[in-house]
Formats: structure tokens, C-alpha cells, sequence
């Protein structure tokens, strides 16, 4: 007998030991990761494990912020007049960018003024888009904020810029910074004569240009205009004032022009399209609606009748879930996910969030004028610290977590101590089919319920504690807990198929 | 004065022993303003008619026409591929190899830039893929020239491309006499191409900069402020973004991957490096 015994004993310590060592070995498994210059697979500077670099690549056992090689900082193009964060410094170098651990002043931003339009960008790249229209810089560096360049130019006056070109009296409809010479490198020579708020095609000014039944569409602005005789913009595409000599004489506002108020989506008469509202001025197509005169018409950008069935306006984006099961309800469908949908140029794009439910969908609406514009957005689901809230004020703050208080729920970390538990208002998605996490998230709704019969004087049996266990609904109210916590249990996956096996387990003993 | 006069009455006189009268030296004024005002409109509008030789002619569009089909299918395949013909460090979508140009292989980091001059290396891509095609327009172009009944003398062809709003040069340059009755030199030739991949690439560029600053990128507003352009975004399991971005009007499109701000399955404990 105490043969056996020490026999056992012995399996039992060569167990232990190959145990214990098979622990190491998956311990070792995670192998320490080393500051790769460039991976086999041709990436540049990435923490990795040193098997995977490339040979001959450079390789420090240190994370790559750490290394003079692959530092990020900022990586200037002197080109374009474009910086780059979180560059490392080697692909900056390689690529005859100028490196530098800070942002250099050359990023600084100001308002870079094009005619009568402005980019909010650095001093370089104001050049860089001068230079492709022709114009000669001015970049404005004490304008610190977009909104403010852009309202700067919009304020600027226009009129007509009357000048002598080849014994004629020519004519450029602009501002009068450009027409008196402020901004050289314009086509007048700067010796123009610039009358505010007229056209060129008004008659008293005695130019060569004059009406025409042609359209054209102006870089950055919504509408359609008339061109006249020598290539200017006038007034918005009006068909009732074609021959209207005072329509062709003085410029007009927006507001003055043809239905102010509306889109004008596909209007063959009016050219006063409204982004905002969904039209945009383009040339039209043999699909496209047709204009009475000229070649461009405000096209209608709105989504009729999306997928959820509603319409919705250009730029508008909403939320979609529509897999099966629920959302918001501690129960998602495995494999399903959020998705926002967005309406660009009539056509409905969507746009997915993170996979396993890391991200969720949010969406609200602003509302001017009594017009709706929806908003939606991507954003992470702060599901991770739900289980390890034990209040429900925590658990149900909002701004930290994305969870709901469960007032029946026990799990398995509470010891029985009290009732009520914090579980995902979304529940993530788990990589089940491989690896143990799963199983460790999933045992959190495991639960042990004692339940005590006393026996009758005459035979029988009558439940005194835990009685509830029981009941149907306490079987269900564990499922519902167990579902809560990520993709465990009997769910349905995003199709709406159920499992092959049950999803849970109830002993008796 | 009688001398002026004496002048006057004799180059009068000598006209009229020529067989002139006073028409007739008013018809050689008109033709002397007449060749004036040719020379002068020569003069102003050669540049504006181009290098454009017999029978109308025009080499530059000749090599336009013939360079334009093989660069716009270059442009399709590298646009797709991320500004790259044959990249390395890439994820297969729809059966594409896409160039990661940001990426992490860690979770919960943001992306290191991968490519920092897009456009640079987008024009590299295509110089190097059009060469043999330029050589072979050139060569073609002198065989015109001859079909046309020229001398031609032709060095070895040239290019430089540059990809700018709405366009993409090419500047070929490629030395070239021709001669018939009288000789004429071109040295380049400036082939424009339209395009919008400057607009594609520097909005790409501007979304790496998010992805890389921010770990994602709001694609609703570049699209609310650029009317021509619609960005799709596709997030796949392992955390990369595969970003379409195409303009509306042209139809053209440019492609590329980031791996940036990656969340892990559940807690992702067994992911983690």
C-alpha cells in the first residue's frame, strides 16, 4: 500500500512539473518585442517581435519612441508645405522630408488669401496654391482660426475691373484688391479701374463684354451664374432675367436672386442653388435634368428613400443596426456590428465601426430654421470596466461607461455578497473560437445556487432558501447575464441563426 | 525749302518714269501695312498656335494621344494600390494589394506614418512605368515625321511628370529636328492630362495625418467640404481602415490602408504584445 502510494506520488510530481512547465513554455511563447527599422513584410519602424524583422534591418530591444532611428516627430514637406506627425524619423529622412522631434515654425498656420477665396494652411503651402492659380501670396499669419479667414474673404468687395488690353477696353469682374494692383501677378497689371458692385456687362461702363445665354459654375460657391461675352461670372442663373439690362448691370445678392428660400434642385430656370439644402451647381449630364439655358443646373445631392426608408440631406449621417437581435439591451447578435450611414451626392455610403462591437453607434440632430440636419458618429464602446462597478450610480455614469444596473444580477466575482451588477449596455464581441478569454469573460455568469428542502412530518419535501432558483424565470435571468457579458451563451449570431450546442449548462446536485 | 521741293518733284518724276502713279504707291503702302500687321500678328500669336508643323499637325497632342491610355491605366492601378505599383507592407482587399501608408502593429497606439510624401512618390511611380512607353511615342512621332516626307533627327527621349490641380504634365523631353524645305528644332514637348488625383492625394495625406494624430479620421466632413468628393471607409476585423476616396465628377479614385487606434477582441488580454 505504501508502495502504491509513493508510486502515485511520483505521477503525481512529474504531472506538476510537465504542468509547470508547459506554463513556461507558454509564458516564453510571448516573445518580447524589439523596435524594428523594417519588417518582413516591408513596414517601417514597428514594435514587433525580432523574428519578424527583415534581415539586416536595424533592431533594438526598446520601444521605437525610444530609438534614434525610428523616433516620431514631425516630418516637413518644403514641397507642398504639408507636416506630417508621428513620422519616424528614418522615412522622413528617406524620403527627403525635413525631420524634426517638434513641430517647426514652417507649420505654422495663417490665412493664405486665393482671390476671393482663403485656405487656413502654412506659409509654404499658401505659395505652393498661389502658384497654381496664378496669383501672388498673401498669407495673413495674425489670423489664428479658419473661421475667421474664411469670413475675412468673404467680405472682401467685388465690382468690375475695367482696363485697356490691346486697344479695347476689357474688363474682370474681382476684387478690388486685385483690380488696383495690391495683388500683383493679376491679368489687369493692376492699372485697372474697378467700379464696386457692377458688372462688367453694365452698359455705362463701355467694356467689350456683354450678355450672353451661357452658364458657368465658380469654384467654391453653390450656384449657377451667367457668363457674359468675356469669360466673367455675373449675376445667379435667373432665365426670366436673360434680357433684364439692370440684372446685367449691378451684382446681386443671393437673397435678391430667384427663390432664395429653396434648393432649386433640378430648377431649369432658376440657378440659386443652397448646398446646405442639398443642391450644387454642375454641368449637366443625359441623365441629369436639363436647364433652359446654358449647360449647368443645380443638381439635387439629397438621398430619397435610404435604406431605413427616410429621405436625408447631403452630409447627413445616421445610425444603423440592423442585424439581428437587439442593441442597447445588454443582448447583441454575435458578429454584428454598428453601422453609420452617411448621404454624399445622392447616393447612400455606409461606413462601418469597429468589429466585435468595440465601437458603437451615436446620433444626434441640430435644427436651424425648423430644418433637421442628423449627425451620427463612430465612438468607442466603454464597455471594459462595467463587471468591476458595484454601485449603480458608477455603473450608470455616463460619461465615464457605457453599462446598465442589473437590480437581479449576481456574478460570479461578487462572492454572493450582495444583488445587483454592472454589465455592458452593448456586450462585445469575443474571439470564442480560439484562445481561453472567452471562457474567463463568460465564467463571470457562472452561479452556484443553494437550495434547501425541509422534509414533511407525512413524507414530501418543501423548499425553504433559495427557491427561486427554481422558477423558470430565474433560469432565464441567468441566461439574460450570461448573454450581458459579451458573446456567451445561446445567442443568435448577426443573421439571426442560433448556436450548435445550448450556450449553457444547469447542474443539479 | 526749294531743295525739298526739288526732291519732291524729282522722286515724283522718278516714279512716273518707273510707270508708277500716285495709286500706285499708295497700293505699296497698303501691302507694306499689310505685311506689317502679319509680321506683327505672327510675331504675337506663334506662341498661342503651338509646335504645330504641316497639315495642322500637332506633335504635342500626337504624344498626348499616344501617351494618355497606357499613363491612365497606370494611374488606376497605382491609385489603387495606394500610390504604389508593387508595395511592400500591404493588406489584400477585394483581391488588391492596398499599401498600409500609417500603421501600428500594437493595439490601443496610434499609426507611424509609412509614406510622408505621397505625391512625390506617386510621380516617381509613374515616371518609372511610362518610360518605355515615352521612348516609344518619341520613336513613333519620328516615324510620322518621315511618313510625312521630314528629315528627322531624334536623341534619346525624356520625362518629368508633375501632378497638379486638375492635371498631370508631362514634360517629354525629347530633342528632335525636322526637315523638309526648312528646318525647325523642338526640344520638349509639355503633354497635360486631366485629372484630379492632386485633390485625391493631398486629402489622402490630410486623413493620414488624422489617422496618425488622432487615430481616425471624420470622413463626413471632408465630403460636407468638398462637394466632388466621396470617401468610403471600411474597417476590417484586425483593426485596419481601407479608405476609397473618389472624386464624383471625374470617376477617378485613390485607395490606400491604415492600421491605426486598433481595439482587440473582449479585453484582449491574450493580443497585447
Amino acid at each position: 500500500m505504501k508502495n502504491n502510494k509513493g508510486i502515485f506520488g511520483i505521477i503525481l510530481l512529474f504531472l506538476i512539473v510537465i504542468v509547470i512547465s508547459l506554463n513556461l513554455f507558454s509564458v516564453n511563447a510571448i516573445e518580447n518585442t524589439v523596435c524594428c527599422e523594417k519588417t518582413q513584410s516591408g513596414l517601417y519602424c514597428q514594435d514587433v517581435p525580432s523574428s519578424e524583422c527583415a534581415p539586416n534591418s536595424r533592431q533594438v530591444p526598446t520601444s521605437c519612441q525610444s530609438t534614434s532611428y525610428c523616433k516620431p516627430g514631425t516630418c516637413y514637406d518644403s514641397v507642398e508645405g504639408t507636416c506630417l506627425d508621428n513620422t519616424p524619423q528614418i522615412v522622413c529622412n528617406s524620403n527627403n522630408g525635413t525631420w524634426s522631434e517638434i513641430k517647426p515654425a514652417q507649420c505654422g498656420l495663417g490665412c493664405c488669401v486665393l482671390g476671393d477665396q482663403a485656405a487656413f494652411v502654412s506659409l509654404v503651402r499658401c505659395k505652393r496654391l498661389s502658384g497654381f492659380l496664378g496669383l501672388q501670396t498673401n498669407f495673413k499669419k495674425e489670423i489664428t482660426n479658419e473661421v475667421q479667414c474664411v469670413l475675412s474673404v468673404q467680405s472682401q468687395e467685388k465690382g468690375a475691373c475695367v482696363y485697356d488690353f490691346e486697344f479695347e477696353r476689357a474688363c474682370k469682374f474681382t476684387t478690388r484688391e486685385e483690380c488696383l494692383g495690391n495683388n500683383a501677378g493679376n491679368s489687369t497689371g493692376g492699372n485697372g479701374e474697378f467700379f464696386a458692385g457692377k458688372l462688367c456687362t453694365a452698359e455705362e461702363l463701355g467694356t467689350k463684354c456683354g450678355p450672353t445665354k451661357e452658364t458657368l459654375c465658380i469654384p467654391g460657391k453653390d450656384e449657377v451664374y451667367f457668363k457674359d461675352s468675356c469669360g466673367n461670372p455675373a449675376n445667379i442663373y435667373d432665365a426670366s432675367k436673360i434680357n433684364d439690362k439692370e440684372y446685367w448691370a449691378n451684382v446681386k445678392d443671393k437673397s435678391e436672386a430667384c427663390n432664395p428660400s429653396g434648393s432649386n434642385a433640378n430648377s431649369a430656370s432658376c440657378g440659386n442653388c443652397n448646398y446646405p439644402l442639398g443642391s450644387f451647381c454642375r454641368e449637366t449630364t443625359s441623365e441629369s435634368a436639363k436647364a433652359s439655358y446654358g449647360n449647368f443646373i443645380c443638381q439635387d445631392l439629397n438621398c430619397k428613400k435610404t435604406q431605413n426608408g427616410q429621405s436625408y440631406k447631403h452630409g447627413e449621417s445616421w445610425c444603423v443596426y440592423d442585424d439581428a437581435g437587439s442593441q442597447g439591451e445588454s443582448d447583441n447578435s454575435v458578429g454584428s456590428r454598428f453601422y453609420k450611414h452617411i448621404c454624399i451626392n445622392g447616393e447612400e455610403v455606409l461606413e462601418q465601426c469597429a468589429d466585435f462591437r468595440q465601437e458603437e453607434c451615436v446620433e444626434d440632430s441640430i435644427s436651424q430654421g425648423g430644418i433637421k440636419f442628423s449627425q451620427a458618429a463612430c465612438r468607442v464602446n466603454r464597455w471594459q470596466d462595467c463587471t468591476a462597478q458595484t454601485e449603480k450610480a458608477d455603473c450608470e455614469n455616463t460619461d465615464r461607461r457605457d453599462c446598465a444596473w442589473n437590480e437581479e444580477a449576481i456574478l460570479a466575482i461578487q462572492n454572493g455578497s450582495s444583488k445587483g451588477a454592472c454589465l455592458p449596455l452593448n456586450t462585445p464581441g469575443l474571439k470564442f473560437w480560439e484562445g481561453d478569454e472567452a471562457q474567463a469573460v463568460c465564467s463571470l455568469a457562472n452561479y452556484q445556487c443553494t437550495v434547501t428542502f425541509e422534509k414533511g412530518l407525512f413524507g414530501g419535501e418543501k423548499c425553504t432558501g433559495g427557491c427561486e432558483c427554481l422558477s423558470d424565470s430565474w433560469e432565464k435571468d441567468r441566461i439574460g447575464i450570461c448573454k450581458a457579458l459579451g458573446d456567451c451563451g445561446p445567442k443568435i449570431n448577426w443573421a439571426g441563426q442560433e448556436g450548435y450546442k445550448e450556450g449553457y449548462k444547469i447542474d443539479v446536485k | 525749302m526749294n531743295r525739298h521741293k526739288d526732291y519732291k518733284e524729282k522722286t515724283s518724276d522718278l516714279y512716273m518714269n518707273l510707270g508708277w502713279n500716285k495709286r500706285g504707291q499708295v497700293a505699296i503702302f497698303v501691302i507694306i501695312a499689310i505685311v506689317i500687321v502679319a509680321v506683327i500678328l505672327v510675331i504675337f500669336l506663334r506662341p498661342r498656335l503651338g509646335f504645330t508643323t504641316t497639315q495642322g499637325f500637332s506633335p504635342e497632342k500626337y504624344l498626348g494621344d499616344c501617351i494618355e491610355p497606357n499613363l491612365r491605366d497606370n494611374i488606376n492601378k497605382i491609385a489603387s494600390q495606394g500610390g504604389y505599383y508593387n508595395p511592400e507592407g500591404f493588406v489584400v482587399y477585394n483581391s488588391t494589394k492596398v499599401k498600409y501608408l500609417c500603421y501600428t502593429s500594437q493595439y490601443y497606439k496610434t499609426c507611424m506614418v509609412q509614406q510622408p510624401k505621397l505625391r512625390e512618390h506617386f510621380e516617381g511611380e509613374i515616371d518609372s512605368l511610362i518610360k518605355p512607353k515615352v521612348e516609344q511615342c518619341a520613336m513613333n512621332l519620328k516615324a510620322e515625321y518621315e511618313r510625312q516626307g521630314y528629315a528627322v533627327s531624334l536623341s534619346q527621349a525624356e520625362e518629368s511628370i508633375s501632378i497638379v490641380p486638375g492635371n498631370i504634365r508631362i514634360n517629354v523631353i525629347a530633342p528632335i529636328t525636322i526637315t523638309k524645305e526648312s528646318s525647325q528644332n523642338f526640344r520638349s514637348f509639355k503633354v497635360n492630362i486631366k485629372s484630379e488625383m492632386y485633390d485625391l492625394i493631398m486629402t489622402s495625406v490630410s486623413i493620414i495625418d488624422y489617422e496618425s494624430t488622432y487615430g481616425d479620421s471624420e470622413t463626413t466632413l471632408y465630403m460636407q467640404y468638398y462637394p466632388d468628393l466621396k470617401i468610403e471607409k471600411t474597417k476590417l476585423s484586425d483593426g485596419t481602415t481601407i479608405y476609397v476616396l473618389t472624386n464624383v465628377i471625374s470617376k477617378e479614385s485613390f485607395t490606400f490602408a491604415s492600421r491605426s487606434l486598433a481595439w482587440p477582441p473582449g479585453y484582449g488580454i491574450e493580443e497585447v504584445q
